[in-house]
């Protein structure tokens, strides 16, 4: 993959639309349930709303009505504020990009002729097409020599990434995106899944996406809509929201019993408040160790054993402060040791698989910043306050860059 | 088998056709001789006009039969309905013995090759027509559906990707037409409409005796036939570079 360095036009392009549900319907003949019935929700430009049900929800329909592949029955719908209905069908698909599940790829064109097809539609020059799709190849982490393969001649996984790549080739103000990880094997899917978010903050985009899978929709969504026959949507939130407070028991049961866990994979270990580690260097007088400990801040009942650098080295024991100076080998092992960036859910299994109360936390220098404890975490869960630093973290896009503090 | 009179009225060469034109050999008098390669050497180029006719009569009629099959799969795709009748149709006009079809037309169209063309398309239609709609039929719904999604119209979708998905069946359907075309052709002297088959009866059933000329006329239909199949399997290949790329 390459990273956040590929900093061409299309990551300084023309930017995004907000998308505008107004009571739009869809009601196939006769039925006498809509498809999707008086959906109204509102799209903010640059952000992914996930679209997320069990099939038969309408969520695949809702999507389509976008771009028009399915028409509406009533209501209507605005892309950046003008009606899908003002345009030509053929127009407006080729302003929106289109990422489905089967990927669509065709198999008698090159990569870069797949990636051209909008382009094409366009009027633009051969030239033009090459090097725009080299550019995009390379955005999506494919080598742009994959240019003059065939799609036969790629793996699933490239094949997506060059459906999307195509996607994104006439530098649309709106994505629509149908399952597009769906075919794909989990090993695969979730390293498409951190590749899209990381392409999504480069190029921010409004997304429409399509799933199934409650867990995608969490990782995904900037904001999501759980939809269920019909086409109702039951809570349009974003993904701590959605957590935290479920609507109505449809939501509560679609998000899952483990929803408390599920926020966990939503934030880091830096978006919660940790306890002070009261830390100790050998040779110290235990006598100024214990007053540390008595402090009305310090919850952690034992001290943490530091080198110079305040790196964490162990914990130390009752037996340990009963001496007058404070030992250099402490008495109980470190255990656990996170780091900042951690994700929660993580440093939770970490501390459970360690079979510890407490972990030392520690900056990106390796220097002790504090202690979690599963204390914290648990009260952490039933705190009205995670639900705005959760947000915070949920904005944040995945990566695996270092946060400065 | 064909009735002594029908072959006699289809033959249009006479004796002077096998008759030796230089005298030199007398190989052809005796009809036991397999194969008389003098007379062949000599007379060789007494088949071309026969040949010609022949390559007209195949190309003319593949041509027609093409654009009207491609035609009822054209409609066929759009109405959906169609597509029953349309095989049958067709399947019950390639059933027809190709001998009686040319008698039962020769009431309304006469003798000649405009009989012998009509119904030589007549009986590419089945099998052209079953693989155009075949080929379309394979073509993944997934590249229909992106190609609609990214705003391609009805008439795009169908130049640049369902026609050009569907070219293998479609040509393999023009290789089979055509190839039995050239056989068929032959029996199209029986309506008048020229070709080697002139040559193979010849008046008076002078040609089937005539070992010599049935083997000369027998081989350029072969020929032709295996050079109409490698011209068009070589615009197969042209048409379908994707097929040959391998995974790299």
């Amino acid at each position: 993959m390459p990273s956040g360095e590929a900093t061409t036009d299309i990551t300084s392009a023309s930017g995004a639309s907000s998308v505008s549900y107004q009571g739009a319907t869809k009601r196939y003949g006769d039925a006498k349930v809509a498809a999707v019935d008086e959906l109204t929700l509102e799209v903010p430009a640059g952000e992914i709303c996930v679209l997320v049900g069990p099939s038969g929800c309408g969520k695949t329909t809702a999507m389509r009505m976008v771009n028009r592949t399915v028409e509406m029955s009533s209501g209507d719908i605005l892309v950046g504020g003008e009606s899908v209905r003002s345009k030509d069908a053929a127009q407006l698909r080729r302003e929106i990009g289109y990422v489905i599940q089967q990927i669509g790829l065709f198999p008698h064109r090159t990569i870069t002729q797949n990636i051209g097809t909008v382009p094409q539609l366009l009027g633009r020059k051969k030239e033009w097409i090459s090097e725009r799709s080299a550019e995009l190849l390379s955005l999506v982490g494919l080598d742009p020599e994959f240019g003059d393969r065939y799609p036969a001649q790629l793996s699933g996984g490239q094949q997506q990434r060059v459906g999307v790549a195509r996607a994104l080739a006439a530098d649309p103000l709106v994505m629509l995106m149908d399952e597009p990880f769906g075919a794909i094997d989990p090993i695969n899917r979730e390293r498409l899944q951190n590749e899209f978010l990381r392409l999504q903050a480069q190029v921010r985009k409004t997304v429409l996406f399509v799933t199934h899978d409650i867990d995608e929709a969490i990782k995904m969504g900037d904001r999501i809509a759980v939809m269920r026959e019909g086409g109702r949507v039951e809570q349009y939130a974003t993904p701590a929201e959605l957590l935290m407070a479920p609507a109505n028991e449809f939501v509560e049961d679609f998000v899952g019993a483990d929803r408390a866990l599920k926020r966990l994979a939503l934030m880091r270990v830096s978006d919660i408040d940790l306890w002070e580690a009261p830390w100790a260097t050998a040779g110290q007088s235990t006598a100024e160790v214990r007053a540390k400990l008595d402090a009305p801040d310090v919850e952690v009942p034992y001290p943490l054993l530091v080198d110079a650098e305040r790196r964490p080295l162990g914990w130390l024991s009752e037996r340990d402060l009963a001496a007058d100076t404070v030992p250099s080998q402490p008495d109980s092992p470190l255990g656990p040791v996170l780091d900042r960036d951690d994700v929660m859910r993580d440093a939770l299994a970490d501390m459970l698989q360690g079979g510890a109360q407490y972990a030392a936390v520690t900056d990106a220098g390796g220097r002790v910043a504090g202690v979690l404890s599963v204390e914290i975490i648990s009260e952490f869960l039933v705190s009205p306050a995670a639900k705005e630093e959760e947000h915070g973290a949920a904005e944040r896009p995945l990566s695996t860059e270092k946060v400065d503090d | 088998m064909i009735e002594p009179t029908v072959l006699a009225a289809a033959g249009q060469v006479g004796e002077d056709f096998f008759k030796d034109r230089d005298a030199g050999s007398l190989c052809q008098a005796n009809n036991a001789n397999l194969f008389c390669w003098d007379w062949a050497k000599n007379n060789i180029d007494r088949y071309e006009p026969f040949f010609i006719q022949h390559v007209e009569l195949v190309v003319i009629s593949v041509l027609i039969g093409f654009v009207a099959a491609f035609g009822l799969a054209l409609l066929s795709r759009r109405w959906s309905w169609l597509r029953v009748p349309f095989l049958l149709g067709t399947g019950v006009l390639y059933t027809i013995p190709s001998v009686a079809f040319f008698f039962l037309l020769l009431p309304f169209t006469g003798r000649g090759r405009d009989t012998a063309i009509i119904a030589l398309s007549v009986y590419t239609l089945q099998i052209i027509y079953r693989n155009t709609i075949l080929g379309l039929d394979n073509v993944p719904r997934a590249s229909i559906d992106a190609a609609r999604g990214m705003g391609m119209t009805d008439r795009q979708i169908l130049r640049k990707v369902e026609l050009p998905l569907a070219s293998p069946e479609i040509v393999t359907g023009l290789i089979v037409a055509t190839v039995s075309t050239v056989a068929i052709a032959t029996l199209a002297a029986l309506a008048g409409g020229g070709g080697l088959g002139e040559v193979i009866v010849g008046k008076e059933k002078l040609g089937l005796d005539f070992k010599t000329n049935l083997i000369i006329a027998g081989g350029l239909t072969i020929a032709l036939a295996i050079v109409f199949g490698l011209m068009l399997m070589g615009v197969q290949r042209m048409l379908t570079p994707w097929r040959r790329a391998r995974p790299a």
